[in-house]
């Protein structure tokens, strides 16, 4: 029981969701979603966004289609699918379920996502 | 100064330094090991090379030149490699398939047990057993025990290991391979590879290997040129060392970064050994009574399907029957081929082994030159190609190792047809030597005392019993040294003499290339016969120099033995068997042949060391039993049982089978007829005995009762009477 493992467990948790609630926002080129989550202070390897997006992609949660590209081939653009929505609508829920409990027993008073944000800065 | 080259890289045309080409293709090699087991790896492996497509046109659009070894690490930094996914990666089973609980999903399961894998994730040698499991979804604990307590299970384990291919797209993980580590060696980093292999540490596997030279020079003067085994062993260095040198040859050395990652890959085995079966043990109970519920509702189920659905059931009990009756039939194949190769290799290796023992005394067979050569190639090439190709087979299959090495394979094929063409040739120059035989010339040998009673016969040679460390025994070579060679080929046949003394002859027979070489080689050959008083010392062998070589030379000893004397043949001669107890007892001559073992008699070879008298039909023990009939502790030979009266009748029979162990069909019905006449004869004389003694005692009792008279009327009555009986 050490302690990267414990946090690398705990952001591993939360990845999908994020990338889930960035694709929500609209089509996403996998480029722009490490983008808007390391904006978000929650750094991740590209490597490790790709394996997730294809696992996503087959579990039928996101779909892709071939964008075409000012310099270069078509590039692969993802969005949600219905399943995909409904997916992270439940996952919204127990999230913020989560956050509370968690905002509840920690007694913090920051609002949950002020709470994520600094575990994550911690976890880095 | 770098080379650039264009590489065509996801459909952009790419100029890049080839240094920074390689790193790149080590990264993606990596890559593709660690998602070999996703479902998505191409697609995945695609996305991110077009990604980095893309950030090598960013670069160049941006006014670089070319893609540079640093452009390219950044770039690798960013994606990350396959250690930096592990830790957000791992045990991340969001659709993977979990392969190590089968009864949690055995829907799954089932869909990758179509075919037999030995499963490499889950393994503790090979992963036969799990493979097993994962093929019947079953526990692999079962399967394992299975296999322990069987007793075929060790050999057929070991073949399922060589046969079965293996698999890891059960669950997750790197697999490992044996490689050479390059980055840490003494010579080749064989040791620090197999350290990595089995996660020990690097001393571990050198000092194995270095443990068998120091013992080497402390027992140094226990090996001498014979003592195969120990050389072979892995406690005698240079078995050590060609071990070593195997390995070298078979383990590819990790060069890239992928094959590096392969390399140190999973905690495979030593760890996993350990605590798998600490945890099995523990609860083999509980498991048991789990699989007894689970195979109970299983077969429930099942029943009820077939009730309900009966197209799928069908379809599926079907499937299922089929692949057991596939699986049986499969295994045994391949334990039939495992079987019958096991044993071809075995006798290979026991080829090398006695020809390594063997080729000492080449120097004796061979002439030099060619013949040396053709021995040379033989061994090496013939026979030790074959050795080595083996063991690197098996070494490379249970290592998992896969290389297309062509060059190696096709240099092999070459030797070895290299050693056929050794081997033909040299039978062919041998066989020549050995082709024509020298004129048989019987000698008389001058004895100082031919009139005595008793003649033991006894050699005076040294005998080489008591030599430690002889594993090998190479007939008929009985012992060399530098220059000399003794062979055993010496037969003694005693025959009876024709007149009152003893004779002794001999007979010298060799081969060679021609019949006057033979001739030659003949009149060389010393074999020392000399009597003192009673004993006739005998050499023991005949000793063969570099120079005449060995071509099969013997001698045949012949002591004519007069009738009313004794023999004794000394133990010291029993060896090989090589005294022959023949002889024609009935006057007739004894038909001279080549082959030696055709008139070789059972029952004659044990009478060494025990006093034989000469009589007019053959050889009788002390005690009067005949030496051909009898054992030496006195108990009959299984086909004479019906000649236990001792020599009452005998006679008749003697003058048949006594003088012969070359008699033809027609005189061995004769002989069973005659010994059931016999038999028969024998039966009614006992009984008509019984009558008679019977008789008598009645008459006695009368006769103590009558008056003389009648005494002596009555005996010529019943004598007349019974001696009438007997002759019928």
């Amino acid at each position: 029981m050490n302690i990267e493992n414990t946090a690398s467990q705990m952001r591993k948790g939360v990845l999908e969701f994020c990338i889930l609630s960035v694709i929500k926002l609209g089509e996403a080129y996998p480029s722009d979603i490490i983008e808007k989550m390391k904006s978000a202070n929650l750094n991740i390897l590209e490597g490790t966004l790709y394996p997730l997006l294809t696992r996503l992609k087959n579990a039928e949660l996101l779909t892709y289609r071939w964008v075409e590209s000012n310099s270069g081939p078509p590039r692969k653009y993802f969005l949600l699918t219905e399943k995909g929505a409904s997916f992270y609508k439940e996952l919204e829920t127990t999230w913020e379920e989560l956050a509370n409990a968690v905002a509840t027993i920690t007694g913090e008073n920051g609002t949950i996502q002020n709470t994520t944000s600094t575990n994550n800065k911690n976890d880095q | 100064m770098k080379k650039v080259i264009n590489i065509n890289f996801q459909g952009r045309v790419v100029p890049i330094e080839e240094t920074a080409f390689e790193l790149l293709k080590q990264y993606t090699d990596s890559l593709r090991v660690y998602f070999a087991n996703e479902e998505g790896r191409d697609e995945i492996i695609n996305d991110i090379e077009s990604r980095i497509g893309e950030l090598f046109q960013e670069r160049i659009t941006k006014g670089s030149t070319c893609i540079t070894d640093d452009d390219v690490n950044a770039i690798i930094n960013n994606m990350g490699r396959p250690k930096d996914f592990a830790d957000v990666d791992s045990d991340n089973d969001y659709v993977r398939p979990e392969a190590s609980q089968p009864f949690s999903n055995t829907g799954t399961q089932n869909v990758f047990a179509k075919k037999l894998y030995r499963d490499a994730n889950n393994k503790i040698f090979g992963g036969v057993c799990s493979g097993i499991a994962a093929y019947f979804g079953i526990e692999p604990i079962i399967v394992r025990l299975v296999f322990i307590f069987s007793g075929i299970g060790f050999l057929a384990y070991i073949l399922l290991w060589a046969f079965v291919p293996s698999s890891t797209n059960l669950q997750n993980g790197v697999r490992k391979r044996l490689y050479r580590n390059p980055d840490d060696k003494l010579i080749a980093g064989v040791c620090s590879g197999i350290a990595s292999y089995f996660n020990i540490s690097v001393w571990v596997p050198r000092l194995l290997f270095i443990i068998p030279f120091i013992s080497f020079f402390f027992r140094w003067g226990e090996f001498g040129p014979l003592t195969v085994p120990h050389f072979l062993s892995f406690s005698f260095s240079p078995g050590a060392l060609i071990i070593y040198i195997i390995l070298w040859m078979v383990i590819p050395e990790a060069k890239s970064t992928s094959e590096k990652l392969e390399m140190k890959g999973e905690k495979v085995d030593m760890n996993s050994i350990k605590n798998s079966v600490m945890e099995e043990m523990k609860d083999v109970q509980q498991r048991m009574s789990k699989m007894g519920k689970e195979a109970r509702t299983v077969a429930a189920e099942r029943s009820k399907t077939i009730g309900s659905e009966l197209n799928y059931a069908a379809r599926k009990t079907g499937r299922s029957l089929g692949d057991v009756i596939v699986f049986i039939v499969k295994a045994f194949g391949y334990f039939v081929i495992g079987c019958v190769a096991l044993s071809l290799i075995i006798a290979l290796f026991s080829l090398a082994v006695v020809s390594v023992g063997l080729f000492p005394l080449k120097a004796y067979l061979l002439n030099d030159g060619w013949q040396s050569a053709y021995a040379w190639g033989t061994l090496l090439f013939f026979i030790g190609i074959p050795v080595i190709g083996i063991i690197t087979f098996i070494i490379r299959r249970i290592a998992k190792i896969k290389s297309k090495n062509n060059l190696m394979r096709w240099s092999f094929v070459a030797l070895w047809l290299l050693g056929i063409f050794c081997f033909v040739s040299l039978l062919v120059s041998v066989s020549r030597d050995f082709k024509s035989s020298n004129t048989v010339r019987e000698e008389t040998v001058q004895l100082t005392a031919p009139g005595v009673n008793r003649l033991e016969v006894s050699t005076n040679s040294a005998t080489n019993y008591y030599r430690s460390n002889r594993f090998l025994h190479f007939e008929p070579f009985a012992n060399f040294d530098e220059d000399t060679a003794y062979v055993n080929n010496m037969r003694i046949r005693i025959v009876k003499s024709k007149n009152d003394s003893f004779n002794v002859s001999l007979i010298k027979v060799c081969n060679g290339r021609s019949r006057r070489y033979a001739d030659t080689l003949a009149d060389k050959m010393v074999y020392n016969i000399n009597q003192v008083d009673s004993l006739l010392l005998l050499d023991k062998g005949i000793a063969i120099n570099r120079q005449d070589k060995f071509r099969n030379q013997h001698v045949i000893v012949t002591i004519a033995v007069p009738v009313g004397k004794v023999i004794n043949v000394n133990k010291k001669l029993s060896w090989r068997n090589s005294a022959h107890f023949s002889g024609p007892w009935n006057g007739q001559e004894w038909e001279w042949n080549n082959d030696w073992d055709d008139d070789e008699v059972d029952g004659w070879d044990n009478h060494y060391g025990q006093d034989l008298t000469m009589k007019t039909d053959g050889l009788y023990m002390l005690d009067g039993k005949r030496a051909d009939k009898y054992w030496d502790n006195g108990t009959p030979r299984d086909d004479n049982e019906w000649d236990n009266d001792n020599n009452n009748n005998k006679t008749e029979i003697d003058s048949i089978s006594g003088g012969g162990y070359r008699y033809d069909e027609t005189q061995k019905t004769i002989d069973s007829l005659q010994i059931i006449k016999e038999k028969q004869l024998q039966k009614m004389k006992d009984s008509l005995k019984k009558v008679k003694d019977d008789i008598e005692r009645s008459l006695e009792k009368l006769n103590n009762t009558k008056t003389p008279d009648q005494q002596a009327f009555t005996p010529p009555f019943h004598d007349r009477r019974l001696n009438f009986f007997l002759h019928i």
